[in-house]
């Protein structure tokens, strides 16, 4: 009890020291609304203990040296006044101390969070790997899972090369981690009397700029993983005739430019971010964790290489009528939605970039509407293809999940449970009918239904904010530079939509222009799709040099293609 | 024919981008919104995508 009165002494000291304005993201907070109780400590101010005077340590009774010797089972010895280091050994553990141990606390728990997300984002690539190499043909495994698995070093080299500081090289401060002060340099251009940020130009190699910075570190690599997402979105439509030469040379475009300038306008503090600030509409484009950065400039990017590849063959015949190809492997793509559904835990609550400070208490509520979306996305998609077509069809169902986890990617932090579980609902019957309407009016093939999940239900997310947005989020004050909450038109406020809109049409027109572009300058140098040839006999061996299943398949080869690589060391089976 | 639905495609962003400086109404750039996004997925769809259809693989 001793220790606990002790503690509550100190911190109620700190307490006041903030109060006096210590902290700039408190004195934010304190013209929130629900803080009513914040200007009570204020009179006490005055009699607040010297930020230099050592404290009594004994008050705060720390376990004897005896004491510890013996173990702590309960853990109630464990994290006391002795682990806080005093800079002045001499003068020993002073108030200033305690607070920088306060501050470096905040600051620890938020990277643990961030990079612990980050983490789990990573393996979602896993999960990309196995739904798309089980909705392909297990003569193209292989190729499939090659592409998935180097699409993360592709994508992060370009990434670190030049990627990061184009997105984030004038970012700012991120309160947060705690500054990440070098990100502070973007290019712009004055406009209609504004002034509209382009790219950043800090952070090439992350050293460039003073960015050789722990802050610096953990933004990238959360935002990296989130690149890499996007880029493993376009592998699933162009799946089983896309070159792997072409594959390497797209994915290192779209982490090098194409992702970066657009998640720059949205998230580096560039002109889309701006639109609430410079033009009054609401709080700018708002995308919480990418349901149009990532997921819709992956299936947009999706669109133009599927368009540019063409279908495979014997998926239309002649008078265009679609044949089904069904994948090898329903386990597969099963298993690998859920694993993706786990890594969205990361995708959402992690995007808050921390779990202590300015409304990152949220991460709770984040991480429920990313459940409930979800199972509301393949409820509306079972149901959906139930009714149809007489059966729960299993690869809509899977691909229903991850339409509603898509879709509630980008309003997650802003909406109630109930408009996330819609939001799901929605995406989940979206995603069957964009499947239909790609595959049998627009005769796009995609092998997986990436373009409908990621880009159609992407851009339904970023719609869904500027709808669904109830104004109860509160990220430290403000959102894009806006004070107050997001709130979409149901809760109120028109403008968000129009600044939601302002995206979708970007989406639309910059980044699946730029994307069709250089894939196109790619198709006429040096090709994309693979020849007929290769395409019948399967990827596996023309592409890669070794088969993904080598004996189920090794008989079919045996008379008629020498095996390469890895390949030729596998005994033949009589 | 491809280079026409890109520039269409192309027009649909710039639409509601230079509406801003030319009405502060919310409603009028509701409006232009919705037209950029018809005018980008014709471009893309309407036009980019039936150019490609023309000399598609099945046909051939």
């Amino acid at each position: 009890m001793r220790l606990c009165r002790s503690l509550t002494r100190c911190l109620a000291a700190a307490a006041l020291v903030l109060a006096c304005g210590a902290l700039p993201s408190w004195s934010q907070s304190q013209k929130a609304p629900a803080a009513p109780e914040a200007a009570a400590p204020a009179p006490a101010a005055a009699s607040a203990p010297s930020l230099s005077a050592p404290l009594e340590v004994k008050e705060a009774n720390p376990p004897a040296p005896e004491d510890l010797a013996k173990g702590d089972p309960g853990g109630a010895l464990t994290g006391t006044v002795n682990d806080i280091p005093a800079s002045d050994a001499k003068k020993g553990l002073t108030l200033a101390d305690t607070l920088n141990q306060v501050g470096q606390n905040k600051v620890a728990i938020n990277f643990v969070w961030t990079l612990v997300a980050g983490f789990l984002v990573m393996f979602m690539q896993a999960g990309f790997a196995t739904v798309e190499t089980g909705l392909c043909r297990a003569k193209n495994a292989n190729h499939t899972m090659m592409m998935n698995f180097m699409v993360y070093g592709f994508g992060l080299f370009a990434y670190w090369v030049c990627g990061f500081a184009l997105q984030m090289g004038g970012v700012g401060a991120t309160a947060n981690l705690g500054g990440s002060a070098p990100l502070n340099s973007e290019f712009t251009i004055d406009l209609f009397g504004k002034t509209w940020g382009l790219f950043g130009t800090h952070g090439f190699f992350l050293t460039q700029g003073g960015t050789y910075d722990v802050a610096v570190m953990v933004i990238f690599l959360f935002q990296m993983v989130f690149m890499d997402t996007a880029t493993t979105i376009v592998t699933g439509a162009a799946a089983e005739r896309w070159k792997f030469a072409a594959f390497a040379v797209s994915t290192f475009f779209l982490g090098a430019l194409t992702y970066p300038i657009f998640a720059n306008w949205a998230w580096g503090g560039g002109w889309l971010s701006q639109l609430g600030a410079n033009f009054g509409l609401g709080h700018g484009y708002c995308d919480f964790a990418g349901s149009g950065v990532v997921h819709s400039v992956g299936g947009l990017t999706a669109l133009a290489v599927a368009m540019i590849v063409g279908p495979r063959l014997g998926k239309y015949n002649r008078d265009g009528s679609p044949n089904a190809i069904p994948g090898h492997d329903m386990v597969l793509v099963l298993t690998g939605c859920f694993i993706l559904a786990f890594g969205w835990f990361g995708f959402n609550p992690g995007s808050t970039l921390g779990a202590s400070g300015n409304g990152a208490l949220r991460i709770g509520s984040i991480a429920v509407n990313t459940m409930l979306a979800g199972c509301t996305g393949s409820f509306g998609a079972v149901f959906y293809m139930w009714i149809r077509y007489g059966k729960p069809d299993a690869s809509m169902g899977g691909n229903g999940l991850l339409a509603g986890l898509v879709a509630i990617t980008a309003p997650c932090g802003f909406v109630n449970t109930v408009c996330a579980a819609i939001i799901g609902l929605i995406a989940g019957v979206l995603v069957c009918l964009s499947v239909e309407f790609f595959d049998r009016v627009m005769k796009v093939d995609d092998p997986v239904g990436a373009i409908s999940v990621h880009g159609a239900n992407g851009l339904w997310g970023v719609i869904a904010v500027g709808l669904f947005a109830d104004g109860r989020s509160n990220y430290g004050g403000s959102w894009n530079g806006v004070s107050g909450s997001v709130t979409g038109l149901f809760y109120g406020d028109p403008g968000q939509l129009v600044a939601q809109l302002i995206g979708v049409c970007t989406l639309l027109g910059f980044v699946f222009a730029a994307s069709f572009v250089f894939n196109w300058f790619v198709d006429v140098v040096v090709g994309q799709r693979v020849s007929a040839e290769s395409e019948l006999e399967g990827l596996d061996i023309p592409e890669m040099g070794a088969l993904g299943y080598p004996e189920f398949v090794l008989k079919t080869y045996r008379d008629r293609a020498p095996l390469g690589g890895i390949g030729a060391a596998v005994p033949v089976r009589t | 024919m491809k280079i026409a639905g890109l520039l269409l495609t192309l027009a649909g962003w710039l639409i509601p981008v230079l509406g801003l400086n030319f009405t502060s109404s919310n409603a009028a750039r509701l409006a232009l919104c919705l037209a950029g996004m018809a005018v980008c997925l014709t471009g893309i769809l309407g036009v980019l995508n039936k150019a490609f259809l023309r000399q598609a693989i099945w046909k051939q």
